[in-house]
């Protein structure tokens, strides 16, 4: 995981919103370079999170060959 | 025989008889075809199996029955042979599974049937996965080639997912038990898994045949966790997959429903943050246009402003050149200064000249 504590999803919803501004009545000319710079930052951590997540699997030490008691 | 021979009560013998039977078969497998199958009391179930040559009388308990059997049915029982206190000998069965192609799909429809008629195969029932699970449990063998192709898709396509593996058989007698012992197990976690996940690769119709248990099935259908059952190849149906949540054609496609593709997700994200730059040269594009348009439309409108201004100029300046008094003399009026009374001097301007006069007369229009 990256700098920050969000997971990728919440990055993924955060980067949503971004992209949802610019389509939005509320874009400005004024703002889109320095929003278009975050977006882009946090795309970048999203790849690098994704690329270093691995699963983390266990075999359970429960026995099914019986029935426990 | 000699007079050695040890003299036995009838129920020694019987008893005696039951030792040594339990001794040499502690359990038998035989194949035969069921006749004379009937069920007393919703409890207790009689048949005979028999074959060209032969035939023995089996007995079991109903709650063991776990696939429908009907005459003419060929089947494998697990059994233990037993002589009774009446001096019958029969079978007391354990396990009875169908045996051959059209026995397993004669089951299989019947169970297929009792099911669905019950509902466990509606639609309704079925829940949704969690699109990206943070947390799923897995059912399978872990030596067997299907879980190891789960778990390669799994990881190729995505991480940070926490994994619990119950082994347990997946074919064979015992499979069904455990598989619903491991249901079990997941279902009582204190933390439950998103998903329980049972995985099984392809095999023939008697190997897959565990994931047709009643019971089985059942348990499946009552989980309180979403499942999703992926055994065998595209073309294998089992009732498991049927009650089932989600079903996927195989364990490798169970993987793919799970979870996300990174690499797909990774090319959707950098897709989106390019698109943004292309927005904002669109919307630099517009405002241009939109300011290009206004100020053609305010040059318009200035240019007609001082037409409009140039017009009224022009309007005005003919209408003070008629007002003019050196105008109307030149259209041949005069100009009379002075009292007009009979007698007085008066002074007459004409285009051309400036005259005196005395008034000689005066009347009232």
């Amino acid at each position: 995981m990256t700098k920050n504590d969000k997971t990728i999803q919440e990055k993924i919803t955060e980067l949503d919103a971004y992209v949802a501004w610019f389509d939005s009545d509320d874009f400005t000319l004024e703002a889109a370079l320095e929003k278009f710079k975050v977006a882009e930052a946090l795309a970048k951590e999203i790849e690098v999170d994704l690329n270093a997540l691995k699963n983390d699997i266990q075999v359970v030490k429960q026995k099914f060959d019986t029935e426990v008691e | 025989m000699t007079g050695t021979s040890p003299k036995l009560s009838v129920s020694d013998f019987v008893a005696l008889t039951n030792q040594t039977l339990d001794y040499a078969y502690p359990h038998v497998e035989v194949e035969g075809e069921v006749s004379s199958f009937k069920i007393n009391q919703g409890k207790f179930v009689f048949f005979d199996i028999k074959d060209a040559g032969a035939s023995v009388g089996c007995f079991m308990m109903l709650f063991q029955l776990r696939v429908p059997v009907e005459d003419g049915m060929k089947v494998i029982i697990t059994a233990q042979p037993k002589l009774t206190q009446w001096g019958k000998f029969s079978l007391t069965v354990r396990a009875i599974r169908p045996s051959g192609e059209g026995s397993l799909k004669k089951s299989f429809e019947l169970l297929k049937a009792k099911l669905d008629n019950e509902g466990l195969f509606a639609q309704d029932r079925k829940r949704l996965l969690p699109t990206i699970p943070q947390h799923i449990a897995v059912i399978s063998s872990t030596q067997a080639a299907g879980y190891a192709d789960f778990v390669k898709i799994l990881n190729d396509r995505f991480g940070g997912v926490k994994i619990d593996v119950a082994h347990v058989q997946v074919q064979g007698a015992d499979a069904p038990d455990q598989i619903i012992r491991a249901l079990k197990y997941f279902n009582e976690q204190e933390v439950l898994p998103e998903i329980i996940v049972i995985i099984r690769g392809g095999g023939s119709a008697d190997d897959l045949s565990a994931f047709n248990d009643e019971l089985l099935v059942r348990e499946i259908a009552a989980s309180r966790i979403p499942t999703l059952v992926g055994v065998g190849h595209e073309i294998d149906e089992s009732l498991a997959d049927l009650a089932a949540d989600v079903s996927a054609a195989t364990p490798s496609n169970a993987a793919q429903i799970i979870v996300p593709d990174r690499q797909e997700m990774i090319r959707s994200v950098r897709y989106r943050v390019q698109s943004l730059l292309p927005r904002i040269v669109q919307i630099i594009d517009e405002q241009k246009t939109q300011i290009r348009t206004r100020l053609v439309r305010a040059l318009d409108s200035y240019e007609y402003q001082v037409e409009r201004t140039h017009e009224q100029f022009y309007r005005l300046t003919h209408v003070l050149i008629q007002l003019d008094p050196n105008v109307v003399l030149r259209r041949g009026y005069a100009l009379v200064r002075g009292e007009p009374k009979v007698g007085s001097s008066i002074e007459i301007e004409t285009h051309g000249a400036i005259i005196g006069a005395k008034v000689e007369r005066y009347d009232k229009k």
